[in-house]
């Protein structure tokens, strides 16, 4: 491959150095909360962690390289191999905690639905930068996306992995809405959409629902369902404004809070660092993706920014559902925080979208 | 194109949105609820637990240890720790020697700590230790021991099990002798596990020391020769104190029955009293020798002034009082030497009810000496103005009135200590644990009670007491003077009438008479086969006090001085 001595010139440095920054306070994130339990998870996470980093940087420097663009043509052939992965994952996963979401590799499990997000986001682009117009999309051309987005979502959630499924949705919704509905269509679908929503509750799993009822009222099981996130505000709350300082946070040492170095990870984060770190924090979140929109928004060609978009949107509604949970704004639904969170697929699937993003800013002189 | 730009500065403003609904969420968490919930983490985790150092040792004046401080396992258990509390409990009990249901219980509840067993046996403790079983805490902590097992228990005492004075000295001194207690925080994770936060050093945190007067020896003189006693005459009880007269300082407090505070459970709780201090009774004659003091400090009769004794039988009102032998006339010496009831009365008629009241006040009777031991009666002295005629006579020798046998050594050795009232204390010194002295406690001087020739006239009478023809002619010491008074009191009955057959029989005494080094009382309740204190507790105060002298190695006089009291006599 030729490297094309404007890609450096165009090179998104200040994406990439904003990425390495937050990465930088994950892993600090997850030293903590790996370490200073004692009967929390082990510390050789933290080292796998950094493999998964190590991956997951060729992962984003192997998406940098390759023309976006090639992404339209092989956007079919990527979207089916994922579709593939999550039907094999159901009928020979590995189950863990109750649901088959791996697919063991030799030495490492990788979980498909997580890439499965970036094929959705890349197949949509495609048919979007296709089909957009300016009256907006009719209820027709809306059925192919509804079809392409709900076969991955339903393969997800039958997993079972209601968090990841939603996250699916939202971006493929985000991304539709981004693309503009026809005012029609957009009124139909917000009616059928609440007649359905009641009817998605019979379709709920026991602990699902349970989940639902405990976020409307916490304290309805203190000591079970409502553990999780009465023990995450306490840590939230009791870091104060300036936090108890990098591994004195007592809440996780003592493992009152639950999955410290996954799905709880921000609680670990805001109780040693306090309002001040989580708040740093949310800024560089914010940035990130003021950052992604701003390459959509200079990307002169559909089809990049659409993905572009997607990718932005993934990563907020990541961090917004995350957050928002571990602080009792939302039910608990298993979704990771990019960057920070321990997991490998959520790694490589996250160094993807940036290596996208930086593919699109590079390649923004292309279009014309 | 330019419709999608702006497309995506709406998106942005509408991820921006989001963000501060949960920044502010945060703000709210963190800033406004922030102290809140630390504390309610802090409830969580934080777990104070109390630690007492050690407790100090209690010592006689020859510094040998009368009860110490051993360490000792106690056996606790976290119940959420436990994986199977039914064989768990199984295991417990047969090491333990529980019952296992009640274990089954402890380790089924929902408390994060309970305890198994506390301060167990090394063989009990080794045992668990090899069950090897998690969610167990071995915790030390500290038991009392008494190495001289029964030896003067009543006096020091014993302590509960959190180590803490329950009766006697123990109970008395137990702020100096426990030790610093300091709460130290553990923090506690969600499953219950304890981590010792801060760990206190530095500190001292064992309890001070205690310095007894108390002379083992003495003491242990002191039950033996009681114990001998109380069964020779097959009596309910007894009690000896054997006091220093100039002093006040206690050299033995002996109670029989004995109990071993090492095995509190195997004896009743009704023999652990300090009785000395705490029961008042009726002294009997031994109280003559106050209302001689009085009849003589009055100036109102001196040793040879006489009396008539009616010849046994003296009617006063309803009443008729009886001497043990008839007298016809008797001197005030010869009164209290034969020991007659009436010569008291006739006497004591002279020297007038409020005198006599004031007297016997001043020698500390119906009020606490203050002795530094805990539950200390006053005994009962009833008001002179509420004396009937009767009441006066009987009070004179020693009926209608209540003493403790406290009051009435620290009485008698005002006599002995020339007129002089001394404080009674058992505890000579306080030491920290390195037996560097804190405090001291020396003779404190009560008042003067009587002048001191009218103590010296009192000492000869009393010297007489124990001679030929004397009522304690048994307590005569080889090689010592000594002064001495018998006393007989009959006991009241259920019926709160004066028993025929049940008495209280005491000896009081002192020696040697020049220069009083030791004063004893031996008192023996309901002895059954005699009752005269002459029989059952002046041989017991003769064997004590002359022990005693030669343990204390005061040099005897030559054989001629008791040839030479009789003939001043």
């Amino acid at each position: 491959m030729m490297i094309d001595r404007r890609f450096v010139k165009h090179f998104d440095w200040g994406l990439l150095g904003l990425t390495f920054l937050i990465v930088f306070l994950g892993l600090l994130t997850l030293y903590s909360a790996v370490t200073s339990s004692t009967a929390g998870p082990q510390k050789i996470l933290y080292f796998k962690q950094l493999v998964w980093y190590c991956i997951g940087l060729a992962a984003m420097i192997f998406s940098l390289f390759i023309n976006y663009k090639l992404l339209d043509r092989w956007a079919p052939v990527i979207y089916a191999m994922c579709m593939f992965l999550l039907l094999y994952v159901l009928l020979f996963g590995k189950y863990v905690a109750g649901a088959q979401r791996w697919i063991m590799m030799g030495p490492v499990s990788i979980q498909p639905s997580e890439l499965a997000k970036i094929a959705v986001i890349i197949i949509l682009a495609r048919y979007y930068s296709k089909h957009a117009n300016i009256g907006g999309l009719n209820l027709r051309e809306l059925f192919t996306p509804f079809l392409l987005a709900i076969i991955p979502f339903i393969l997800i959630v039958k997993q079972p992995d209601l968090g990841t499924g939603m996250i699916v949705l939202l971006i493929a919704g985000s991304m539709t809405v981004f693309v503009k509905i026809e005012r029609r269509s957009l009124l139909c679908i917000i009616t059928s959409c609440t007649i359905t929503v009641p009817l998605v509750w019979f379709f709920l799993k026991g602990y699902q629902k349970r989940r639902i009822l405990t976020f409307l009222d916490p304290d309805r099981d203190p000591l079970g369902a409502g553990y999780h996130v009465i023990q995450s505000k306490i840590a939230i709350g009791s870091g104060m404004i300036s936090g108890k300082g990098f591994l004195k946070g007592t809440q996780n040492a003592l493992a009152f809070l639950p999955e410290q170095h996954t799905d709880f990870i921000f609680s670990v984060l805001a109780e040693e660092w306090g309002f001040l770190g989580a708040f740093i924090l949310l800024c560089l979140f914010l940035i990130f993706i003021i950052w992604g929109l701003n390459i959509a928004y200079r990307c002169r060609e559909p089809f990049g920014t659409i993905i572009a978009v997607g990718v932005t949107a993934m990563i907020f509604w990541q961090v917004f559902i995350n957050i928002a949970m571990t602080m009792g704004l939302m039910p608990i639904v298993g979704v990771t925080l990019p960057f920070i969170s321990y997991g490998g697929s959520s790694v490589i699937t996250t160094m993807i979208c940036v290596g996208l993003l930086l593919n699109i800013s590079m390649r923004r002189f292309l279009a014309e | 194109m330019k419709q999608i730009k702006l497309r995506v500065i709406i998106i942005g403003a509408f991820f921006t949105f989001f963000f501060i609904i949960i920044g502010v969420k945060a703000m709210y968490l963190q800033v406004f609820r922030g102290s809140w919930l630390s504390q309610k983490a802090a409830n969580q985790y934080e777990v104070s637990f109390k630690s007492s150092g050690k407790r100090g040792t209690i010592f006689d004046r020859n510094l040998r240890e009368m009860a110490v401080s051993i360490d000792v396992t106690s056996i606790a258990a976290h119940p959420s720790q436990i994986e199977h509390p039914k064989s768990a409990a199984r295991l417990l009990s047969k090491a333990l020697k529980i019952d296992r249901k009640v274990l089954a219980k402890k380790l089924n509840s929902k408390k994060k700590f309970v305890w198994i067993k506390r301060k167990v046996t090394p063989k009990e403790a080794e045992a668990v230790k090899k069950l090897n079983m998690e969610g167990l805490d071995f915790i030390l902590e500290h038991k009392r021991f008494f190495p001289n097992k029964t030896l003067a228990a009543q006096l020091i005492g014993f302590t509960d099990i959190d180590d803490h004075g329950s009766e006697g000295i123990e109970y008395n001194y137990d702020d100096d002798l426990s030790g610093e207690v300091f709460q130290y925080t553990v923090l506690r994770d969600a499953h219950g596990r304890g981590f010792e936060a801060e760990k206190m050093t530095g500190l001292s945190s064992s309890g001070k020391n205690l310095v007894l007067t108390i002379d083992s020896t003495i003491q242990y003189i002191a039950e033996k020769t009681l114990g001998e006693t109380v069964k020779k005459f097959s009596a309910k009880s007894g009690m000896v104190i054997v006091m220093v007269p100039k002093t006040g300082a206690i050299l033995a407090m002996a109670h029989v029955p004995l109990f071993n505070p090492n095995a509190l459970k195997r004896s009743h709780r009704k023999y652990w009293r300090n009785r000395i201090i705490t029961d008042p009774f009726e002294p009997g004659s031994t109280m003559k020798i106050f209302s001689a003091a009085a009849a003589i400090e009055s100036g109102s009769s001196s040793p040879s002034s006489i009396f008539f004794c009616e010849n046994g039988a003296y009617k006063m009102g309803k009443h008729v009082i009886h001497d043990t032998h008839e007298h016809g006339w008797l001197s005030l010496q010869q009164i209290i030497k034969y020991s007659s009831n009436i010569g008291a009365i006739k006497f004591s008629a002279v020297t007038g009810s409020e005198y006599l009241s004031r007297t016997f006040q001043n020698f500390g009777f119906g009020s606490k000496t203050g002795i530094d031991c805990p539950g200390e009666t006053a005994g009962n002295l009833p008001p002179f103005r509420r004396w009937t005629k009767v009441d006066a006579g009987t009070i004179s020798f020693g009926q209608g009135v209540s003493v403790s046998a406290l009051q009435l050594i620290v009485a008698t050795s005002a006599v002995a200590n020339k007129g002089i009232l001394m404080k009674p204390y058992v505890v000579q010194a306080i030491t920290d644990h390195n037996g560097r002295l804190i405090k001291s406690f020396g003779p404190r001087r009560i008042r003067r009670v009587i002048s001191e020739k009218t103590a010296g006239m009192l000492s000869r009478i009393m010297q007489t007491v124990i001679t030929e023809g004397g009522t304690g002619v048994n307590a005569a010491l080889e090689g010592y003077s000594a002064c001495g008074k018998t006393g007989t009191a009959q006991k009241i009955d259920e019926n709160g009438r004066y028993s025929y057959d049940k008495y209280v029989s005491s000896f009081i005494g002192f020696a040697p008479v020049e220069n009083p080094k030791i004063a004893v009382l031996v008192v023996v309740d309901e002895p059954v086969k005699q009752h005269y204190g002459s029989i059952v507790a002046a041989p017991a105060f003769k064997a004590i006090a002359q022990k005693t002298l030669d343990y204390m190695h005061i040099a005897p006089k030559r054989k001629t001085d008791k040839v030479m009291v009789s003939l001043r006599r």
